[in-house]
């Protein structure tokens, strides 16, 4: 009696949540419709991929197709665990990816606060452009302007050394230096294109709060401290997140134009390696299991970070 | 810019104007560099290299002569330009929406479409894949061959939805009291209050495109199709590769004059774009949309 | 409201063009509403019914419709764009042959590889197109062999006697581009070959009154002198001796000069292949010697600091620029003069003397490795079931006989003439319209598929001219001549040696390693070297030496 009783009342709370979920999907229906042609669109050009991206578990042959392809489970992830350099690998990649992450995050959020903090207005301006320039410069420009500062034999810094009575640095060959040169000028060339976005986040906080604390007597550190950094703080979170689900990524086109033979055992990446390795060998699959384990570990970090965030900045993703 | 003029501000504007100083510096130094290699003229670079000052009377176009004296300049370039508008619109056009239905924190089944978005974030397909679906769409030889692939970015996507989060629901609700539906309250609400955001987000979109060079070498085999960059990149890529040499397209400059003319060139309309952008990017653009 | 209908007609908009791109024809070419210019096909209407023009036609022009055929070529010079839509040659090919030939030019390096690759994956690979690799050829057409996408090209040499005669007679290259004794590839003639030596410079021998070197000391005793004494005069420490980069495996080719000396050149030792000794050079304790050396020369300061990360490009700005005075170079970077006119513009006083090869201790004096690099086309399987074979042997043979010089060098009596002996001229010839104006480079991209080193090609190619100081340039004779005199070792075998397993490992290894030895990064010791080698057997070292035997020896190229 009792125990009917008690699934009859949670049938009936059970239909009630089904009928109000209905009812808020029915309120939201513009909301579906509006999003329908996206995710159509995620449905071909993205999962349709992915879809195709089982070559990963088969031996691929152009000819028999996709599908068609005999399957051969976990090899091509065993070929590239088992590799010679995997852990050199794996360790160069998240050092690359972390310290652009840590050292770059900061400067970024820095330039932006000061640019918004800053009451010359032109000058702002000047500055904002001049320091987006570097994101234009592909990695082939960088690599000559690197040299021209870093070369033992007559790059400016290494003159400056030299002035100074030290001794010349071959930076760009020496596995002691070269990680370092990866980063900063991976921070140098970036740097004012992240800005832009914490910039706008900047801007979007309502100037009425800055009004207040002006009110309250507040200085310029307390305003910085209290309402411009938490007001970009869903952005910054937000960027370090996904940036943590591509920590496998650790800037292909920059390392493959700045590394040589000497400094591969610092600056050898997963994606240098599969494209030594895969695409030009025609090892698709290789390089598509590859990609499967990056993501693998992007969506584990992402969820963890995701966790973290939210116990730490009260914010997340989902 | 803001009005607080407190006891500490004269020092703090101080120490901000030396530190963007120190940045502007730490950019413009190496980037000078570029610039002098574009326009050092070759018999300098012979001989002295690319030197730190140029006397004003040796600068010299002859780079950008070259390059924009290719036959297939013209024509690359109106390419580009097609790419990156209408990408930018097909991205935008698939953006905005996704963006804003994932910021309806409320909305039945968000965190499934939250989890089917960065699943394509996290999990690259990689070329082939990419390159099988194209091919099967008939898109080669098709400038939709570069744009829709890449078309939605996951990373813009989220920091629009960020954005769109961050708007006060009140005008939302406001506006959907007087019965508008969603796509009237986004039009007439939303967008108008994110202009920095959209030509954030645009200007992402947009640089994207015209610099993509990688898909076009795959997709488009038509010599009439190459975009820009493509174009640079063969003239640089060769004229460094010629090995049987017997003839030098570029002889009346070097190639490091020529690689920099190129990124200047093609620097130049986001250069000329960016200002512009900085225009919206005002204080108060919030404040003014909640006056109206 | 009116906001509101923009809004819907753009995302309508959007949507259909997702939906017109799903469902659009086969057609190569399609265009979409988007992109009303972009147009492939040249607007004129092909004249099929139109009897074409009276003189030799090779084969009887196809009937109704002219056949289609796609091929993807490097280009000669790939920054001056593909020939234009209206480019003469479409059109006699279409009229002479019944071909509309679509031509796509394949970017070099990686991008034209990958290019191909991805073709290959999706089974799309285009009718005729040529073999683009960072690596080996052969590897790369042995992969689409195995896949099954190109067809066998044995049938089609009958087709085109008059090219085969002229292109396809050397059975060394159709060996290499066979697997099962058929063959896979159609080999274009290679280039010039052993076109690279040793070059120092005269005037600042002379300056310093230094003898040319002859052995591996005498080289580092010249190149200190070249880097500290201010060979230049001009009062500044701006000098190297040696200018190199990194070009080919290990140190690369530019480091011949002292590799050569103890006989140990490149990565394998074909020099002592005959005495059943083949294997991989390091093995060869005589590598251990050259190593040696080469640390001499590393330790000594000698050499442009820069050179493990310099690209071929600033190597060869810096010697331009008077900063390297000994060096490992191609004879036409060297001399052809649209190269050696900005450094004859700098120093025209300079000379550079082509050297012959250095002597080691053990008297070993090798110059270098004779690879052939040749390119090689290959037929889709898919053209040869559309039965394009026929058509795509008749395109080739016009353009090694009746299309020949329209290829190769343009129209007669407008973009050249030629003299009573076939040599090719410009008497009489507008310099704007020169087959070696930059406006006759698109439409003789093709001409390395017409070439075949004829001595009027070549002539036509390197000509000898003046100096600024009223100096006889002669790169052929001087140069060209002088190093092919030298000890190259016949080494076209190695192409045929499959790569080893975990190639990419497997080189990395290798490279690094000896040049960690070459830079002092790792000092050299016989236990720190056999330490080295033991690593390189780790990755399969003895298998992949044991793999090129087997294969040389079946190609009856070893004992």
């Amino acid at each position: 009696m009792v125990a009917a009783g008690s699934r009859s009342t949670s049938e009936h709370s059970l239909g009630r949540r089904v009928r109000a979920v209905a009812h808020s999907m029915w309120r939201m229906r513009w909301m579906y419709l509006l999003m329908t042609p996206t995710l159509i669109y995620l449905l071909v050009f993205k999962y349709i991929p992915l879809w195709n991206a089982q070559i990963a578990f088969k031996d691929f042959k152009p000819l028999l197709g996709v599908t068609g392809s005999p399957w051969v489970g976990f090899e091509h992830f065993q070929t590239f665990v088992n590799s010679f350099y995997f852990s050199q690998l794996l360790t160069n990649t998240i050092f690359f990816s972390l310290a652009k992450l840590l050292l770059g995050l900061p400067v970024a959020i820095i330039c932006a606060l000061a640019l918004h903090e800053t009451v010359l207005r032109r000058y702002r301006t000047f500055v904002q452009t001049v320091i987006y320039l570097p994101h234009f410069l592909s990695w082939v420009i960088m690599f000559g302007v690197l040299l021209s500062i870093l070369s033992p034999g007559d790059g400016l810094l290494n003159q400056i050394i030299e002035r100074l009575g030290g001794q010349p640095i071959a930076f760009m060959t020496s596995p002691k230096y070269f990680r370092w040169v990866v980063v900063f000028s991976d921070i140098w060339k970036e740097t004012g294109w992240s800005t832009i976005l914490y910039l706008a986040a900047l801007l979007a906080i309502n100037p009425e709060l800055y009004e207040a604390a002006a009110v309250d007597g507040a200085n310029a550190i307390q305003r910085i401290w209290h309402i411009s950094l938490p007001g970009i703080v869903p952005v910054i979170v937000l960027v370090t997140l996904l940036r943590m689900g591509h920590i496998l990524e650790a800037g292909f086109n920059q390392i493959f134009v700045l590394y040589s033979v000497p400094v591969y055992s610092v600056g050898d990446i997963l994606d240098t390696w599969v494209y030594r390795q895969g695409l030009l060998q025609f090892k698709f699959s290789l390089a598509t299991a590859v990609g499967f384990f990056k993501g693998v570990i992007g969506l584990i970090l992402i969820l963890v970070a995701n966790r973290v965030a939210k116990r730490v900045a009260q914010q997340g993703l989902f | 810019m803001l009005q607080s003029k407190t006891r500490d501000g004269r020092w703090f504007q101080i120490g901000v104007g030396i530190f963007l100083t120190t940045v502007l510096l730490i950019i413009l130094i190496p980037f000078w560099r570029v610039i002098v290699t574009a326009f050092v003229p070759l018999d300098t670079y012979i001989t002295e290299g690319v030197p730190f000052f140029l006397p004003l009377k040796k600068w010299t176009a002859e780079a950008f002569t070259q390059l924009m004296g290719h036959t297939q300049f013209t024509i690359a370039l109106r390419n580009s330009v097609i790419i990156t508008v209408l990408g930018v619109a097909i991205s935008m056009t698939l953006t905005i929406p996704l963006a804003y239905g994932l910021s309806a924190r409320n909305l039945p089944g968000r965190k499934l479409i939250v989890a089917i978005v960065l699943f394509t974030y996290l999990f690259n397909p990689g070329l082939i894949p990419v390159y099988l679906l194209v091919t099967s769409l008939k898109l080669q030889n098709n400038f939709l061959a570069v744009i829709l692939p890449p078309a939605l970015s996951v990373f813009n996507t989220l920091v629009m939805m960020g954005f769109f989060e961050g708007l006060p629901d009140d005008f939302k609700e406001a506006a959907r009291l007087d019965g508008a539906n969603e796509l009237q309250v986004l039009w007439h609400v939303i967008l108008p209050l994110s202009k920095p955001i959209l030509l954030t987000i645009g200007l992402f979109y947009a640089v994207f495109f015209w610099n993509e060079f990688f898909t076009p070498i795959l997709y488009l085999n038509d010599g009439n199709l190459i975009p820009l960059p493509v174009l640079l990149r063969n003239i640089l890529i060769s004229s460094s590769l010629n090995e049987f040499v017997e003839y030098n397209a570029f002889s009346t400059t070097s190639v490091e004059s020529l690689k920099a003319a190129g990124v200047l060139i093609t620097m130049l309309p986001m250069l000329l774009l960016y200002p512009w952008i900085q225009r919206y990017f005002t204080k108060g653009s919030l404040v003014g949309g909640v006056k109206e | 409201m009116k906001k509101w209908t923009t809004l819907l007609l753009v995302l309508l908009i959007a949507l259909t063009s997702i939906l017109s791109a799903c469902g659009t024809s086969n057609e190569p070419a399609d265009t979409t509403a988007a992109e009303p210019t972009a147009m492939t096909e040249p607007t004129a209407a092909p004249e099929a019914a139109a009897a074409p023009e009276a003189t030799e036609v090779p084969e009887p022009a196809a009937a109704a419709e002219p056949v289609d055929i796609s091929m993807w070529a490097l280009a000669s010079v790939t920054e001056a764009g593909p020939p234009a839509d209206d480019w003469i040659a479409y059109d006699r090919i279409r009229d002479e042959l019944g071909i509309n030939l679509h031509y796509t030019i394949i970017p070099p390096q990686g991008d034209g590889e990958t290019k191909l690759n991805a073709a290959a994956a999706a089974n799309d690979l285009p009718d005729l197109f040529m073999i683009v690799s960072t690596t080996n050829d052969r590897d790369n057409l042995r992969t689409y062999h195995d896949l099954g996408l190109i067809a066998p090209v044995d049938d089609m040499f009958a087709m085109m006697p008059e090219r085969t005669k002229t292109h396809y007679n050397n059975p060394v290259l159709i060996d290499l581009d066979s697997f099962d004794g058929q063959a896979y590839g159609l080999p274009n003639p290679p280039g010039i070959t052993n076109r690279e030596g040793l070059v120092i410079r005269q005037d600042w021998l002379d300056n310093l009154g230094l003898e040319a070197p002859t052995t591996p000391a005498e080289l580092l005793e010249v190149a200190k002198a070249f880097t500290f004494n201010d060979p230049d005069g001009n009062g500044q420490d701006d000098t190297y001796g040696i200018g190199a980069f990194i070009e080919g495996s290990g140190v690369g080719r530019r480091f011949n000069p002292i590799f050569g000396a103890y006989g140990v050149v490149d990565l394998w030792n074909f020099v002592d292949a005959a005495d059943g000794n083949f294997g991989l050079n390091v093995r060869d304790p005589q590598y251990y010697e050259a190593m040696k050396t080469m640390i001499e020369f590393t330790d000594a300061g000698v050499i442009d600091p820069d050179w493990p990360t310099l690209t071929k490009d600033e190597f060869r700005a810096r010697w331009k620029q008077g900063r390297t005075g000994i060096m490992w170079e191609d004879f036409a970077a060297l001399t052809n003069k649209s190269n050696y006119t900005p450094f004859d513009d700098n120093f025209p006083d300079a000379s550079w003397t082509p050297l012959p090869a250095l002597t080691g201790p053990g008297g070993e004096h090798v110059y270098g490795l004779n690879e052939a690099n040749f390119s090689t086309y290959a037929v889709s399987q898919k053209a040869a079931d559309e039965g394009k074979k026929e058509a795509i042997a008749r395109l080739l043979e016009w353009m090694a006989t009746d299309g020949y010089y329209l290829i190769g060098f343009g129209e007669e009596g407008v973009n050249f003439n030629l003299d009573e002996d076939g040599y090719i001229t410009l008497d009489g010839i507008d310099p704007d319209l020169a087959f070696n104006s930059p406006a006759m480079q698109p439409p003789t991209q093709l001409r390395g598929t017409a070439f075949y080193n004829t001595l009027a090609e070549i002539s036509a190619r390197y000509p000898n001219y003046e100096t600024n100081n009223g100096r006889e340039m002669t790169p052929i004779k001087t140069y060209l001549e002088f190093f092919q005199s030298q000890q190259w070792i016949e080494g076209f075998a190695k192409k045929l040696i499959p790569p080893p397993e975990n190639a990419a490992d497997f080189y990395r290894y290798y490279d690094e390693g000896i040049l960690q030895f070459a830079l002092g990064q790792k000092e050299l010791t016989p236990e720190s070297w056999a330490e080295y080698l033991a690593g390189l057997d780790s990755l399969g070292a003895v298998q992949f030496e044991e793999g090129a035997r087997q294969t040389l020896t079946d190609a009856g190229l070893l004992p």
